[in-house]
């Protein structure tokens, strides 16, 4: 498959007052033409600051690039200035929000919100805009496009403010949508609205998308391949039937335990991860789940587990993996 | 047959705005046995909580009855209230802004004892406090420190940890779990449901996730625009959904499972919820609703039982459980 994007290395971190945090550090995937990929973890796991960095999009400093290259169309990203990052930002990769409140401008009209972006990015005169403007807004199939982009978008509902959001994003034509937690802050029902909505442009416009999400039912019902983040780290990848299938990752398999779900039997308990991921100020020497695993053993506290593939496509970082484990997987021997 | 523990009937709440009357809880009516979770769900803007902090007269009700232990609780003086106000507790959804920053942990949960004047010395308090504390596990260390060292998580433990001060025997959790994290979720629950079995607490669970409310409840109702829509026992509600309301939310939960995800169909509902400013005096899904006819639109159908034990608000309820309706959209 042609690849849009790939990331080697990657390495992020603030330098904050109490010292430096290492929020992403060394990950590497990348993304498909027409492909979705889903990135899944916990609040803090690194998954915004990876989306933000692709963006460019995080205040430098405190944040700063330790490590590694983000290749877009085979160009590296980190070394593009702020002038030609501009070309890119919204234009050749998009970004949503997860909050469609605070990411439109209160005081504009909805209409001229996105005008803006046309004139801006594709150089088209203001009639021309207007014209397009209305045609994203049917695209994103808004009721009465003319009558609401005149609208202000405290006159839109959660759900409208985010396909407006999406409109935004899509003028033009990106090759690459990053969504960052779109549908959190909607209702199920509007969340299933928007789902479709993001399936049917991404085949109508061959575009790519990254997916940020913590809903791993979401993650199931859109993703065709799954980065599982932890602490700054990718803990296993794969594609979704992989994923959910096969997990091997003892935390992706409590993951996918501790989430309730439709059609599971109410006696069934829910498997709860005790503790909390670790400070990052001080990243731990080995592995990074190793507080909270119970099937931890001596080798986990000190030492890095490598990626140990299991397909061309599906790889996890655990000691378990290992030839020699077999005969410890069940049970703490720490 | 045992007796409920709270009955409520026909409750109502409203809220004068500019622009008319906001019916955020718009007449509704259950009861709830003791030791059992019933949980409430609905779309944002549904009523739910405020339906919760109606019932423990957090807001003054607009009109209806609520009997707790077979008093009428809307009609207690406030001393007597009071009285009864110990046995009814809630656990917020934010345990950010639920706990004053400048309190420690043990001033926190200590309030209650202190409002209700339970403990005489100041000893006896403080190992009331250490005892809470150990119950929701946290220890004799975290008595001292301030909400701001804590993670969401364990915030949610103090809460929990003040809302059990004072021995109550109906708690109700308003979206304990929306703000933490999925594996943090779990703990929480967890917790829950071990504290009830161990203090025999009955719990009104109101929350929009509506996977964690099968999981936690032992019946479910489900609100949509300040009127209770159907309600039934949880195993029985999701399996044989009546109301087109119901069957629509649960359709457009995503499962955490690609094979069983693809093979789904949606029942895609257009657009939004409605404002609950002035409603029309009709069915309040008729707008979005696929199977709405004209007496939709002109009378508010009965909320009435239609098998054992599954109540249901459609006129055309007795047709979908016979798989005669027919969508008119």
């Amino acid at each position: 498959m042609e690849k849009v994007l790939e990331v080697k290395d990657l390495a992020v971190s603030f330098k904050t007052f109490f010292g430096e945090v290492e929020a992403v550090r060394k990950i590497s995937f990348d993304v498909g033409k027409k492909e979705t990929v889903a990135i899944v973890g916990e609040s803090g796991c690194g998954k915004s600051v990876t989306a933000n960095s692709i963006m460019q999009l995080l205040p430098m400093p405190p944040a700063f690039y330790k490590g590694g290259q983000i290749l877009f169309n085979g160009e590296d990203i980190v070394t593009k200035t702020e002038k030609e990052m501009q070309k890119i930002r919204g234009n050749k990769i998009s970004m949503v929000f997860q909050d469609p409140m605070t990411s439109l401008n209160p005081t504009m009209r909805i209409g001229k919100q996105i005008v803006e972006g046309l004139i801006k990015h594709q150089h088209l005169s203001r009639e021309e805009a207007q014209k397009k403007a209305i045609e994203m807004l049917e695209l994103v199939a808004v009721p009465q496009p003319e009558k609401r982009a005149k609208q202000f978008p405290h006159e839109f509902s959660g759900g409208m403010r985010q396909r407006v959001m999406i409109a935004l994003a899509m003028v033009s034509n990106p090759q690459l949508l990053i969504a960052d937690e779109p549908t959190t802050a909607l209702d199920v029902t509007v969340q299933a609205q928007i789902l479709e909505l993001m399936k049917a442009l991404q085949d109508k416009l061959d575009m790519s998308i990254i997916l940020i999400t913590h809903d791993l039912g979401i993650v199931a019902d859109m993703s065709d391949k799954v980065i599982v983040m932890y602490a700054g780290q990718i803990l296993e990848q794969g594609l979704t039937d992989e994923i959910f299938k096969n997990p091997k990752h003892p935390y992706t398999r409590k993951l996918l335990a501790s989430v309730p779900r439709l059609d599971m039997d109410r006696n069934e308990s829910l498997h709860s991860i005790e503790g909390t991921p670790p400070d990052l100020y001080i990243p731990p020497k080995g592995c990074s789940f190793y507080d909270r695993c119970d099937k931890a053993m001596k080798i986990c506290k000190d030492n890095m587990p490598e990626a140990e593939n299991f397909s061309k496509t599906h790889y996890s970082c655990c000691w378990l993996n290992h030839p020699m484990a077999k005969d410890v997987a069940e049970g703490r021997e720490a | 047959m045992v007796q409920p523990i709270i009955s409520a009937r026909n409750i109502k709440k409203h809220f004068d705005v500019s622009g008319g009357i906001l019916k955020a809880v718009d007449g509704i009516s259950f009861d709830i046995y003791p030791g059992e979770t019933l949980g409430l769900v609905g779309e944002s803007g549904c009523g739910k909580s405020t339906a919760g902090r109606t019932i423990i007269r957090l807001y003054e009700p607009t009109e209806g009855e609520l009997y707790f232990n077979g008093k009428n609780i809307y009609e207690l003086p406030r001393h007597e209230m009071q009285e009864v106000r110990r046995d009814f507790q809630m656990i917020f959804q934010d345990p950010y802004a639920s706990l004053n920053p400048r309190m420690t942990v043990e001033e926190i949960v200590a309030e209650p004892l202190d409002i209700h004047k339970v403990y005489r010395n100041q000893k006896e308090k403080h190992e009331k406090v250490i005892e809470l504390l150990e119950l929701v596990g946290l220890n004799e260390e975290h008595a001292n420190r301030f909400p701001h060292e804590f993670s969401g998580g364990q915030r949610q433990r103090v809460g929990i940890a003040r809302a059990l001060a004072l021995n109550p025997k109906f708690i109700v959790c308003d979206e304990p779990i929306s703000a933490l994290d999925v594996s943090i979720q779990a703990q929480v629950v967890n917790l829950l449901e071990d504290l009830q079995k161990r203090l025999g607490l009955t719990y009104l669970f109101i929350a929009h996730d509506l996977s964690m409310v099968r999981y936690i409840s032992d019946r479910v109702g489900v609100m949509y625009l300040g009127h209770m829509m159907e309600l039934a026992k949880s195993e029985e509600l999701y399996d044989n959904p009546i109301h087109p309301y119901t069957k629509a939310l649960l359709s457009s939960i995503p499962i955490p499972d690609p094979e069983i995800q693809r093979s789904r169909k949606r029942i895609m509902l257009e657009g939004d919820v409605p404002s609950p400013i002035n409603p029309k005096e009709c069915c309040r899904f008729v707008e979005r609703c696929p199977y709405a006819v004209g007496r939709c639109h002109e009378t508010t159908p009965e909320f009435r039982e239609i098998t054992e034990g599954h109540s249901v608000a459609c006129h055309r309820a007795d047709e979908i459980v016979a798989g005669t309706a027919k969508p008119t959209k």
